[in-house]
């Protein structure tokens, strides 16, 4: 039976064929466009980094949904802290599909700020 | 055809989850002042043990944990995070601890299969 509302063929493809699959070297060079865009000489200023941060995540997110990913889910996580010599430690760990999902990260410096910008990146099935 | 799923079993319930990372974190770092030797062990553990108890549980879902140890330096530090899934049966939980030398947060995300 299938569900109401959604018109989309069955395509019976289960994995992703090469073309279409997630690829981590692209979407790296995609995130360290928008994050060389939106940091060059920003300051850590506490009233309007939860903003930055979001911001960021958002627009990453939707860059990424343009380039053409519209089987898998994606997860962005933006972390940004102020550089004041404290020790700092960021560990992840997924349980996935490892045939189809896959991650991609960038990492942004400068004198004031540390980013740190995690992408994961998952395969759904819309049509189920 | 019949539904096989319902929907009792496939959805992202988050207090559950938050024990979870709770116990574990408290596990794995509980009591310890920060030591930046250590610190790569102690984000592992954490992430690992959180892992297992939640692949425990038996849900069809895929997970993602990650974890931030910050030494307490009067530094500032944000994360957020943007996600395009599907609403109705995937979710996140952010958990915040602390203790005298420093900050952990742990944040797990759940997609439904």
């Amino acid at each position: 039976m299938g569900e109401s509302g959604e018109m989309l063929d069955n395509s019976y493809v289960i994995r992703p064929n090469f073309q279409h699959k997630f690829k981590p070297a692209t979407a790296k060079e995609c995130i360290h466009q928008i994050l060389k865009e939106e940091l060059v000489s920003k300051q850590y200023d506490p009233e309007q980094v939860p903003a930055l941060t979001r911001a960021l995540s958002e627009a990453v997110k939707d860059k990424l949904k343009e380039m053409g990913y519209d089987r898998y889910k994606l997860v962005v996580q933006v972390v940004i802290g102020e550089q004041r010599g404290e020790g700092v430690k960021m560990a992840a760990r997924c349980f996935w599909d490892a045939d189809t999902d896959n991650y991609a990260q960038d990492i942004y410096m400068n004198e004031i700020l540390l980013l740190h910008l995690p992408l994961l990146v998952l395969q759904s099935d819309p049509c189920w | 055809m019949e539904e096989f799923q319902t929907g009792e079993e496939t959805t992202f319930v988050v207090d559950e989850i938050s024990t979870i990372i709770k116990e574990s974190v408290e596990g794995a770092i509980g009591g310890n002042a920060y030591q930046h030797s250590r610190v790569n062990q102690w984000s592992s553990n954490v992430v690992e043990q959180c892992l297992s108890q939640l692949t425990k549980l038996g849900k069809p879902f895929k997970y993602i944990v990650t974890c931030i140890i910050m030494q307490k330096n009067g530094a500032g530090l944000q994360t957020a995070s943007s996600c395009f899934w599907d609403n109705s049966t995937d979710g996140s939980c952010t958990v915040r601890w602390e203790n005298k030398s420093m900050y952990c947060i742990v944040s797990v995300f759940g997609l439904a299969l």
